[in-house]
């Protein structure tokens, strides 16, 4: 069964690479973003903009200057169970790299940071009563805040990572 | 979103069971100088530990340290360097005590077994092996008798509400043979194809469960038996401490130190009757404990606590308020969400004395923020040992 599917994926991938290997590692990647959740269909035409910190936090920009912000998939899992998420408060004003709020799992508590400069506009409430949305959907349902950039050009700064670059720093990291 | 990278284990001692982890899909952690597993592959931490809550866990606990006390001079020699009654315990019979220094702090927690009348088998932390082998070879002087560390001994745990099904499948006599076996008490089974095991009805988690030495080079074998039955899983070190916790026990380090007493512990129990006039001999810092329980003179004490309300979990040195965050009357020493209560945060503290009494309602900070809670009497989720009344 599992060399079925080894082989299956061995089989799409080089199909899929000869087209554009962007779009294979963007398929393939748990670290993508979820596209039927609000991170994504915020706008009609889904986000402009989605970068990756050093720290697994992912944001997700749309064009009037609305963002999402979650922790990756590959943060997610290395966590564990989320048993609380702490939400920021709506309307504070946040620094890129101020605390945002905060995951935990039943044995640690992992701090989640601001990528970008900006106003929170609401926590993701349904974490309160179901924090597993963390594990089960970090790049979608289980989005942490929706913040307004206070600048969007903000998202082509150096110190956010494209998906690519996001995979390419795990890998090194291991 | 920061998290500590695991550093090599290459220096890391391993026990007997090492290999079976990494088969296992064990994530591999280093702790107390070995590297362990704290979780396996295929289980979340919550499922692990609501596994051995319904079910049964295995654990390795290989890492703490075994050895074995004999001689004319060893019950007088226990009777120094802790609080409890070893003349009056049964042989067969083991107990949870405290090795205490001079100004009776907490050296490390322990269980000891009476094998026969002089005879001790005696498991110590592994994090406080080097701390307590020191310090029983220094209080040894003097006494007639031998203390030394077991080597060749691998130490499994087995808990939870199956595990007797499991082991009595596996020893000689079958479930039959464990009936008598009741909570403390330890004998010599033949598990398998004859494997001799030393089972100890204890364990660490709240529940029925047995704790099993073992020697190493039997150890993966009697794993892999145990393993089989559809009933066990392996648990790691993540679910070994919140099952810990609910059950209301003391971690080294967290709960217990040097310049606690067993007093300021409420481990008041762990000090028998007997020893209480001295007549059996007076343990280290007999009259700094003993003035404390007379004169009530403590001025804090160990206590359970649950959150009235949701927040994040108050964790290791979380400041506790008897108001509104004014006043801090305490510190928390243990503390997260319990996977066995619906995931609400309970937690150990260390309160001023008077504030100590369960369904006094205090509150704790968290970064800033303050959440209330109820002390709450241990164990926070309810034991299930297997006693004879």
């Amino acid at each position: 069964m599992i060399r079925t599917c080894a082989q299956s994926t061995l089989r799409a991938s080089s199909r899929l690479s000869a087209i554009s290997p962007r779009l294979f590692l963007r398929a393939q990647s748990s670290n993508a973003l979820t596209k039927t959740q609000p991170p994504f269909t915020f706008s009609k035409s889904g986000p402009s903009s989605v970068k990756y910190t050093s720290q697994h936090e992912w944001i997700a920009a749309h064009q009037d200057g609305t963002a999402f912000v979650g922790i990756t998939k590959y943060a997610a899992d290395a966590l564990g169970d989320a048993t609380y998420i702490e939400l920021p408060e709506a309307d504070s004003e946040l620094e890129a790299g101020d605390s945002l709020g905060s995951v935990e799992s039943v044995k640690s508590a992992s701090e989640v940071y601001q990528p970008l400069a900006g106003t929170v506009l609401e926590g993701n409430e349904s974490l309160n009563d179901t924090p597993q949305l963390i594990n089960e959907d970090p790049m979608g349902e289980g989005w942490i805040a929706k913040v307004r950039l206070n600048d969007l050009a903000d998202m082509n700064g150096e110190e956010l990572m494209s998906l690519e670059q996001y995979e390419e720093s795990l890998k090194e990291d291991h | 979103m920061i998290f500590k990278r695991l550093s090599s284990s290459a220096a890391l001692k391993k026990t007997a069971l090492y290999d079976l982890h990494v088969q296992l899909g064990g994530t591999m952690v280093p702790f107390a100088g070995y590297a362990m597993p704290v979780k396996y592959a295929g289980q979340t931490h919550v499922e692990s530990h609501i596994w051995t809550r319904t079910h049964a866990g295995l654990f390795d606990v290989s890492h703490m340290l075994q050895s074995r006390l004999e001689g004319p001079g060893a019950t007088q020699f226990l009777h120094r360097v802790t609080p409890t009654d070893f003349q009056a315990l049964p042989a067969g019979q083991g107990t949870l005590s405290v090795l205490l220094n001079a100004r009776g702090g907490i050296v490390d927690d322990t269980l000891i077994t009476k094998v026969a009348d002089n005879k001790f088998s005696i498991v110590t932390n592994a994090g406080r092996a080097k701390e307590d082998i020191a310090f029983l070879n220094e209080q040894v002087q003097g006494f007639e008798c031998r203390w030394e560390p077991v080597r060749d001994r691998a130490l499994l745990a087995l808990q939870g509400p199956e595990a007797k099904h499991v082991l009595g499948s596996l020893v000689a006599g079958g479930l039959q043979s464990l009936q008598d076996l009741y909570f403390g008490q330890r004998r010599s089974f033949r598990a398998g194809t004859g494997v001799e095991i030393d089972v100890a009805r204890s364990g660490y988690t709240g529940e029925d469960g047995f704790e099993v030495s073992v020697a190493n080079s039997d150890a993966t074998d009697l794993a892999r038996m145990m393993l089989e039955n559809s009933a066990v899983r392996a648990i790691g070190l993540a679910a070994r401490d919140s099952l810990r916790l609910e059950a209301g026990m003391c971690l080294y380090g967290h709960e217990l130190d040097e310049d606690t007493t067993p007093v300021e512990a409420s481990l008041n129990w762990l000090i028998s009757k007997s020893r209480r006039d001295g007549s059996l001999g007076e343990f280290n810092g007999f009259s700094h404990i003993m003035g404390q329980i007379a004169n009530k003179s403590a001025t804090r004490a160990r206590v359970g606590f649950k959150y009235l309300g949701k927040g994040p979990a108050a964790r290791t040195d979380a400041p506790v308020f008897s108001d509104e965050g004014k006043t801090q009357v305490g510190h928390v020493t243990s503390g997260s969400a319990a996977p066995s209560l619906a995931g609400i945060n309970i937690g150990q503290a260390y309160v001023q004395k008077g504030l100590h009494k369960a369904g006094t309602q205090l509150f704790v900070g968290v970064r800033n923020k303050i959440f209330p809670i109820q002390i709450a009497r241990m164990p926070l989720v309810p034991s299930h040992y297997y006693k004879s009344n």
